[in-house]
């Protein structure tokens, strides 16, 4: 077996230009040693950031621009709300112990809830960079050591996972320090405490991924969906525990003390969620030395947990790629024909031409048939479902009418954005894909416009119907008006008609044909118009139907304003800017519809592949 | 210096490898040939480290490639079928890469790096980011990053998937350049044409084993078509194996 002979020569003639001899034996160079290693993979991370960095500076500054300013936006209206919120606390509960119960239940809520998203977020990263990216599999061929490339995908995973919780939690805590005029060491201990917090969950979630690959591959994808299961379902309870109280006694003291009473489950002593609360809150008090204990528990228990999921990594991360990628692709059969579904909803879309429908009904099976693409749409939807379901639990009802059309509109705007970000998300990618595919769809003979146009339809059909069963049952839920229901409706397929035109025009007027990722198409610059273009729309149609007819259902709520309405003709005048706003938001409806399909359909018609 | 003993590697139940036992030489240049969903693929990833075998031993330079995965990796430059490369990152910049995690210093690998460039012809583009590059670019700068190192083992998934023909030839001469130079190259194709043109040794994989072990002319006689071509004798090969449909 190890006697080794030499093969074929090289043909005569040929011009040898590998060294001859010598060298199949191992080289002579030894591996690297860790810290170069380090080193080798820090730079090569930082490389590709400053290439990442150079090009979105030269080329995306819009996108940049957008990103920087909306962040901030988020981040200063997160800071005043909650400079607010915790100014109120301060005002209106004298009493200081009751005061700090009160600041640490909302603390270990807060951070409690992140952690467990953390712990999720965390995991679901690593799963893909580890086991699905090319790039471990490059990595993984090379001598590099298994750990390193580990440890390489963990710092990128915390660092994508938890960009997130600074946003959130950063202007919690600096509005706190301020409130509560914390002494100086406070906002330098905030930084240390936010980095080790969040490496705790962060090991959590890669130890947990690293058991589910390792030991039941096959089984992942479920165990996945049963734990965001569990965890939505958890956070339902306990949200409806929270909320469900007795109307009527708001903020009242037996309130205040039935909810600390009900959010004590967030105080568990070995929660890192109550360590940060208590050393951060202790350091308000002024006992940096309590505060310095805390973050030292913190500190050693992320590295306690990084080290742990390094060790697991070390053991099972090779075993569990290689028994992942052992896994077959499971060929799912359908059955022949057409499902009884697509036949029927292509019987209703009659009056469309057939190569329209065709297209559309394609289109939506390749939706549906993958669930990453709608996965997250239901979640939201979901959520927001969850949220209309429990409206009333929230005592909306106990105030007067104005708020409860204003909440009402509120939740017909929320409802547009998340339709926002369906149309950017998916329909905007669509025809730079279908660009890319135009070798079978471009030697059929339907027109180019057919394809637009099916675009157009699928966009309208996959918004209006979410869209208006979802404001339906939140005007439902708040008991408004017959009058309020029918302009929520109405209001919604004017949405839903101009976020189409918008994403299916700007996606045909500004394509991508050289990326494969939807995700990334929709993150590109003409995903950002898209997102933007909606959002702007929403809100302008939104406010166009929802001001006047506040004023309209405020002047026959209030006895006051009955007065004012019979003395100058009042009504008549509400009548007409109600009115006028509807006329102007169909005005811009059709504007935002005709505009954008009109460029797209100009530019997909001489678009080159 | 490959080494498979009895190894066996099965997915979801089905059998990809089948007890597979070969040895390739030192200086051999070996292609594994078979039809889609042979096992070669698997084979190749068992071959350097990504995947496990459920049974049986392999090795290369006698180092056991599971158990002693460092060194085995230090020893092979593998090109699989879909390269890689870091989009943000130049071609140059990825070799540097490559080189140092080979264990290489600073200026063996910039020797190296300008060896390769100059050899695979790779100066016009080395300094652009890669996400510019062509298919056969890429190929060009992963084959750069295989050999940059001097392995004894060059192992190969379909080394002429869309290569320009004078990529191709260019393959073809360093394949049989290092296997003159004592290099072992084991790769895996479906072009029969190359094959026969450039390997030592076949062998013939199908539904997880191998059927056919040797030269192409020790095939012809196996099968007693002496003029028969390789493309020929593969295809009544695997049909024969396939059985009736």
């Amino acid at each position: 077996m190890n006697a080794e002979t030499d093969a074929r020569a090289l043909p005569a003639g040929r011009i040898r230009k590998f060294p001859a001899g010598g060298l199949w034996a191992p080289a002579p160079h030894d591996f690297l040693p860790p810290e170069r290693e380090a080193r080798a993979f820090w730079r090569l991370r930082a490389r590709a950031a400053a290439t990442v960095l150079r090009q979105m500076l030269l080329h995306c500054r819009f996108r940049l621009i957008l990103v920087v300013v909306l962040s901030a936006m988020l981040w200063g209206a997160l800071f005043w709300l909650a400079l607010d919120g915790f100014q109120f606390i301060r005002a209106g509960i004298g009493h200081a112990p009751t005061h700090d119960q009160v600041i640490r239940a909302v603390f270990g809520t807060f951070f409690g809830a992140l952690m467990v998203m953390l712990v999720f977020s965390s995991g679901i990263i690593l799963y893909g960079s580890l086991f699905q990216s090319r790039e471990t599999a490059f990595l993984l061929s090379q001598p590099a050591r298994t750990q390193r490339v580990f440890l390489h995908k963990f710092q990128e995973a915390v660092l994508l996972s938890s960009w997130g919780f600074v946003l959130l939690g950063s202007p919690i805590l600096l509005a706190y320090g301020i409130v509560a005029e914390a002494p100086w060491y406070y906002f330098v201990l905030l930084l240390p405490f936010l980095v080790a917090f969040i490496y705790v969950p962060a090991a959590g979630g890669a130890l947990v991924c690293l058991a589910i690959v390792y030991w039941i591959p096959a089984a992942r994808l479920k165990v996945l969906l049963l734990g965001v299961a569990a965890l939505l379902g958890l956070a339902a309870w306990t949200a409806w525990q929270v909320v469900a109280g007795p109307e009527g006694d708001l903020l009242t003291p037996a309130w205040f003390q039935e909810m600390l009473c009900r959010l004590s489950f967030a105080e568990g002593r070995l929660l890192p969620s109550w360590w940060l609360s208590s050393g951060l809150l202790e350091a308000t008090d002024g006992d940096w030395s309590q505060s310095v204990l805390f973050l030292a528990l913190m500190t050693s228990n992320a590295l306690m947990g990084r080290h742990l999921a390094l060790t697991a990594a070390g053991h099972l991360y090779r075993p569990a790629y290689s028994a992942l990628h052992g896994q077959g692709q499971r060929r799912r059969r359908r059955k022949p024909g057409m499902p009884r579904f697509d036949a029927l909803l292509l019987a209703l879309l009659a009056p469309i031409p057939l190569p329209m429908r065709l297209l559309a009904l394609k289109d939506l099976r390749v939706f549906r048939r993958d669930p990453v693409q709608w996965s997250q749409f239901l979640i939201f939807f979901g959520l927001l479902v969850l949220y209309f379901v429990n409206i009333r639990r929230l005592s909306y009802d106990m105030y007067y009418v104005g708020w409860v059309n204003m909440v009402s509109f509120l939740n017909l705007a929320v409802v547009g954005l998340l339709m926002s970000t369906f149309t950017t998300r998916f329909i905007y990618p669509m025809l730079s894909l279908e660009a890319r595919r135009y070798w079978a769809l471009g030697l059929m003979p339907i027109s180019r416009d057919a394809v637009l146009w099916s675009k157009f339809f699928f966009a309208l059909g996959g918004t209006t119907i979410p869209c208006c069963a979802l404001v339906l049952l939140s005007d439902t839920m708040l008991g408004v008006t017959l009058l309020v229901i029918l302009c929520h409706q109405l209001t919604c397929l004017i949405l839903c008609v101009g976020l189409a035109g918008i994403a299916v025009g700007l996606g045909a007027r500004l394509p991508n044909l050289r990326e494969h990722s939807p995700s990334r198409i929709a993150a590109g610059f003409g995903g950002t118009l898209t997102l933007v273009a909606s959002t702007l729309y929403i809100l302008l149609v939104v406010l166009l139907t929802a001001v006047p007819m506040h004023f309209y259902l405020a002047t026959h709520a209030s006895r006051v304003m009955e007065t004012l309405r019979g003395s100058v003709g009042f009504d008549i005048w509400l009548l007409w800017w109600l009115g006028a706003g509807t006329l102007g938001s169909l005005a811009l409806g059709a504007a935002a519809t005709a505009i954008p399909l009109a460029i797209g359909i100009r530019a997909f018609r001489r678009l080159e592949f | 210096m490959i080494q498979f003993a009895d190894v066996a590697r099965s997915y979801d139940g089905k059998v990809a490898v089948d007890g597979l036992t070969l040895e390739v030489r030192r200086g051999e240049l070996f292609a594994l040939l078979g039809p889609n969903g042979a096992g070669k693929t698997t084979t190749l990833k068992m071959l350097v480290g990504l995947l496990r075998p459920d049974c049986g031993e392999l090795r290369i330079c006698g180092r056991e490639v599971v158990d002693d995965r460092r060194h085995a990796a230090r020893s092979i430059g593998y090109v699989p079928d879909e390269p890689f490369l870091y989009e943000k990152l130049t071609g140059r910049e990825f070799l540097a890469f490559v080189a140092e995690m080979r264990g290489l210093d600073r200026s063996a690998a910039r020797r190296r790096i300008d060896r390769e460039t100059a050899r695979f012809r790779l100066a016009p583009f080395l300094d652009d980011l890669t996400e510019t590059y062509s298919h056969g670019m890429k190929q060009r700068v992963v084959f750069a990053s295989a050999v940059l190192h001097d392995p004894p083992v060059l192992v190969i998934d379909e080394p002429m998937v869309g290569l320009d023909p004078w990529s191709v030839r260019m393959v073809k001469d360093l394949l049989r350049e290092a296997a003159a130079a004592g290099r072992t190259v084991f790769m895996s194709t479906h072009t029969l044409s190359v094959a026969e043109e450039i390997a030592d040794r076949i062998g013939i994989f199908h539904r997880g084993r191998l059927h056919f072990l040797g030269t192409v002319d020790e095939l012809r006689q196996v099968r007693r078509s002496h003029d028969a071509s390789l493309e020929a004798l593969f295809l009544e090969l695997t049909e024969e194996e396939a059985g009736p449909v």
